[in-house]
């Protein structure tokens, strides 16, 4: 599978080539995507997602294709802003998808007030995006990708814009939540301690072209908290994917 | 609100100060060329007193203004009166008002939809803004006129034709101005093309829409004022500001003039007022 991205003028921006690049992901699994600006992981996650579609080449999720799963609503998305609707509340935003899937009015009430809970909001339902932090925003846009109940959420580096305090305790949030709901999380971010924290696998990929340089198996025991972080193993780990990380930054720059 | 009416008070206020001396300088002129012709006048030899004082002055004094105030304003039902007078313009720019509307909005919605009609009609429409409305209005009336169309509905057509413009130009760029993120947000959830319209494009364009709204009020009502100037009507500010600049009456003219700026200033508070309620979320907001 090969994607280009493309300035105005043809000149090709970025490559991401995956050949024969195999993944199995079992369901449940928590899979970090990692790597530096501009190895493709956001557009990785953009291609499975049916946002973008290959130059060339096919890949597939499970058996279906990106379109297929698209069509199916078989994925939630959460994005690096949270995107809510301005003149939605917060219940309304969560209640967004169950409106244009159909679903019947108490269902979809039922269903926002449950996710609230699930994510902590229930006290903000009434109040407008602007009206609540960064933090809380990025919850209500986790509450609105599993208020459809989809097995499978992608996340492209949703706390990227928040600060390390926010991060640590939404890690931890997100931990519980997949814990809670089961769901499958492919997890974009560039930052090595929250791979290491969240994941079951973490995917290390190198830029020029974008490539999967490994898949590190992270055994780390669950339920995971604060002083996971402060294992030898968590360490090790964490060493293990920087080194990979190098090495894949070396051979660039060898060339 | 109080809080902004205080800044406000302060450019008026600078505003009269400024105004003041170039009224006494304008009056006491024509006084002066009065005088030095022999002319008698009531005020006396002095011809700066006299710019307070003159029967047809170049820019009527303030208390010449409040004298004829009570006179020229009511009773608002009198037929001469002023208020009388800006209901029916009124009246006119907000029926053509509401005409540009639906006329716009559709405009709109086609301009967005559809690359190949964009570029076909968007030239016409710009093309249609540049004819100068003053010399539209007489001939759409005497057309009108021949069919047997008269009173309200020229000025409101009139109003419409500046008023439609602003708005499908300002919502047709709002319909276009949902974040990426969002546009791919609706698509993750395959959602139509008209769902992404009514849920996504349409509430994002809300306050552009409005903001053109704001702008079509004021160019609908030139248009309704400029259309009673131009034709025969039995009411309206346009036909008082034509026959009293016609009679050399500045102090008539001056009051027309002010209830002209009063009622535009009424009209736009009053789409301001709508928007308020049509977007609460935005309320709270500083």
């Amino acid at each position: 599978m090969i994607y280009k991205t493309k300035d105005p003028n043809g000149q090709v921006l970025e490559t991401i080539a995956l050949k024969d690049a195999n993944l199995e992901i079992g369901e449940g699994e928590f899979i970090s995507l990692i790597g530096p600006s501009g190895c493709g992981k956001t557009t990785l996650l953009r291609l499975l997602a049916d946002l973008i579609q290959p130059t060339s080449g096919t890949l597939l999720i499970g058996n279906k294709t990106p379109k297929v799963a698209r069509e199916s609503r078989a994925y939630g998305y959460v994005f690096q802003a949270p995107a809510l609707f301005e003149w939605r509340t917060v219940r309304q935003n969560v209640m967004l998808p169950l409106e244009i899937m159909g679903y019947n009015a108490t269902e979809r009430a039922t269903r926002a007030e449950k996710m609230l809970k699930l994510v902590g909001l229930e006290k903000f339902a009434r109040n407008y995006p602007w009206q609540l932090s960064g933090g809380m925003q990025q919850r209500a846009s986790i509450a609105r990708a599993l208020a459809f109940d989809p097995q499978l959420i992608f996340m492209d580096e949703p706390f990227g814009a928040l600060d390390e305090i926010t991060r640590e305790n939404l890690n931890l949030e997100l931990l519980r939540l997949w814990r809670e709901t089961g769901k499958t999380i492919i997890f974009v971010t560039h930052s090595i301690p929250e791979a290491v924290f969240l994941s079951t696998r973490i995917v290390v990929m190198t830029p020029r072209p974008g490539k999967i340089e490994k898949v590190i198996e992270v055994d780390l025991p669950q339920p995971r908290n604060f002083e996971t972080r402060e294992t030898p193993r968590f360490f090790e780990i964490a060493t293990l994917v920087r080194e990979s990380l190098r090495h894949g930054h070396g051979y660039e720059e060898a060339m | 609100m109080s809080k902004s009416i205080i800044p406000m008070l302060v450019v008026a206020a600078i505003t009269l100060a400024l105004a003041f001396p170039i009224m006494i300088l304008l009056n006491a002129q024509a006084a002066q060329r009065l005088l030095s012709r022999g002319a008698e006048l009531p005020c006396g030899k002095d011809a700066i007193a006299c710019a307070f004082n003159l029967r047809s002055p170049v820019v009527p004094a303030p208390n010449q203004l409040l004298e004829d105030f009570p006179k020229a304003y009511f009773p608002p039902t009198d037929p001469n009166s002023v208020p009388y007078h800006a209901f029916f313009t009124g009246l006119a720019a907000v029926l053509g008002l509401l005409l540009a509307g639906v006329v716009g909005l559709l405009l709109a919605v086609l301009l967005t939809v559809s690359r190949a009609f964009e570029q076909a009609v968007l030239p016409w429409l710009v093309a249609s803004q540049t004819v100068p409305i003053i010399a539209l209005a007489p001939m759409l009336v005497v057309v009108l006129g021949s069919n047997g169309v008269q009173g309200l509905l020229p000025k409101v057509l009139i109003s419409a034709y500046i008023a439609f413009f602003p708005i499908a130009v300002g919502v047709a760029k709002g319909l276009k101005s949902p974040d990426p993120l969002q546009v791919d947000l609706m698509q993750t959830y395959n959602a139509s093309a008209s769902q992404t319209f009514t849920k996504l494009r349409f509430p994002t364009s809300l306050p552009f829409l409005f903001t053109a709204f704001k702008v079509a009020m004021t160019g609908a009502l030139i248009g309704a004022i400029v259309s009673e100037s131009s034709t025969i009507t039995d009411a309206g500010l346009g036909r008082l500001l034509s026959e009293n600049s016609r009679a050399s009456d500045s102090r008539s003219l001056w009051l027309v003039m002010i209830g002209s700026a009063v009622l535009g200033i009424i009209l736009v508070a009053l789409v301001g007022v709508v928007e308020r309620a049509v977007t609460p979320w935005r309320r709270t907001r500083s």
